[in-house]
């Protein structure tokens, strides 16, 4: 099946899917699945709260196919529903860590327990290694972090990215070039610390 | 061309986006200034590096799991109660919500008219004062209408008023 699938571009799997073919579901998810995964991952910086993002999105997916149109690629369709989600989940999350904070007693410690699947403390070669760069990540305000992450983690067009945020093209370009500048800046203020 | 003016075009140089003249201006810029010179290798430094972020992947058990919630999904559409109330929970909620309140009302209305009544007990006060057949005069026996009634039950006897003691004792004090 997987191998037959191949020949099936996205948009086509998904209108089999909308016609009643659950395996085309099933290849939409194994294409999809780590895409979604490393964008949501780097936009919380959570393992297990990317993995739980991701599993709505391909839910949200199975329930609301018919809500596809091709009047755009089903590519961008899979990150406008899972960047909505990550920007709630971040909010949740965020509001759940003030709260946290608020209760934290002078003994009290809170510990990320790491994922078994992935290391996050593995370095990448360049100057910057990748614990700054998603520091860095996580303090750019998030107009711009999810430009910088649609652009330079998933590699999207400027066009895919503004179809997904429903902003013009010159304003993604805009805020991808703020964006750049604020991340140097941040990744320069880092390095001195 | 300038630092700032340079900044805000580092981008689309990095992207070759200019056009032949605008290339050539930030060249020129970049040429004898050290500083966006720099900047731009740094920049060029972070985005390589952002592309070579290493890849996380999901884990083994995550198709199954979300074929776990498809199944519970499907199971669920298929069940009819649990299908209503899925499509229909917002007018369900919105049904409650007005009963609640329908109830609400009623009690609170309820509550405070049966104490009411008494309250024209004391209209019986002013017997005596007017020149009519009741004892009473007009203005108040318009004022007090509960007691008005009360006086036109009382020369219509009602049998089923015999069993009020509230009621006798108030034909009582009419009469008087």
């Amino acid at each position: 099946m997987s191998r037959e699938n191949i020949k099936y571009t996205d948009e086509e799997l998904i209108a089999r899917f909308q016609k009643g073919d659950e395996r085309a579901y099933v290849e939409l998810v194994r294409r999809y699945k780590d895409r979604l995964l490393n964008f949501v991952f780097r936009y919380l910086n959570s393992y297990e709260q990317a993995e739980d993002v991701v599993q709505d999105t391909l839910m949200k997916l199975y329930t609301s196919a018919h809500m596809y149109r091709e009047i755009a690629k089903f590519s961008t369709w899979i990150f406008t529903i899972a960047a909505n989600l990550a920007k709630s989940e971040l909010r949740r999350l965020k509001r759940r860590r003030v709260i946290s904070i608020h209760n934290m007693g002078f003994d009290d410690k809170e510990y990320e327990i790491p994922s078994e699947s992935y290391d996050p403390e593995k370095e990448t070669t360049s100057a910057y290694g990748e614990k700054q760069i998603q520091q860095a990540i996580d303090t750019l305000p998030d107009q711009f972090k999810t430009v910088i992450l649609l652009r330079e983690v998933q590699q999207l067009s400027y066009e895919e990215i503004s179809q997904i945020l429903g902003v013009s093209i010159g304003t993604v370009k805009s805020r991808i070039n703020r964006g750049r500048l604020r991340l140097q800046k941040l990744l320069k203020e880092l390095k001195e610390q | 061309m300038d630092c700032y003016s340079f900044e805000k075009i580092i981008s689309d140089y990095i992207e070759s986006n200019l056009n032949v003249k605008e290339r050539q201006e930030a060249n020129e810029h970049i040429a004898h200034c050290k500083r966006c010179r720099e900047k731009l290798a740094d920049m060029i430094n972070i985005l390589s590096a952002m592309k070579t972020l290493p890849c996380c992947q999901t884990r083994s058990d995550f198709e199954s799991r979300l074929m776990a919630r498809v199944d519970r999904y499907r199971q669920q559409k298929e069940h009819p109660f649990v299908h209503i109330l899925h499509h229909y929970s917002r007018a369900i909620s919105a049904a409650a919500a007005v009963l609640l309140i329908a109830a609400t009302s009623l009690f609170v209305y309820t509550s405070v008219s049966v104490p009411a009544e008494s309250a024209t007990l004391p209209a019986a006060e002013f017997r005596g004062a007017g020149g009519n057949g009741s004892g009473l005069p007009a203005a108040v026996l318009n004022s007090a209408p509960s007691f008005a009634n009360t006086k036109a039950e009382a020369s219509q006897p009602d049998t089923s008023g015999a069993e009020n003691p509230d009621y006798q004792r108030r034909i009582k004090m009419v009469n008087e």
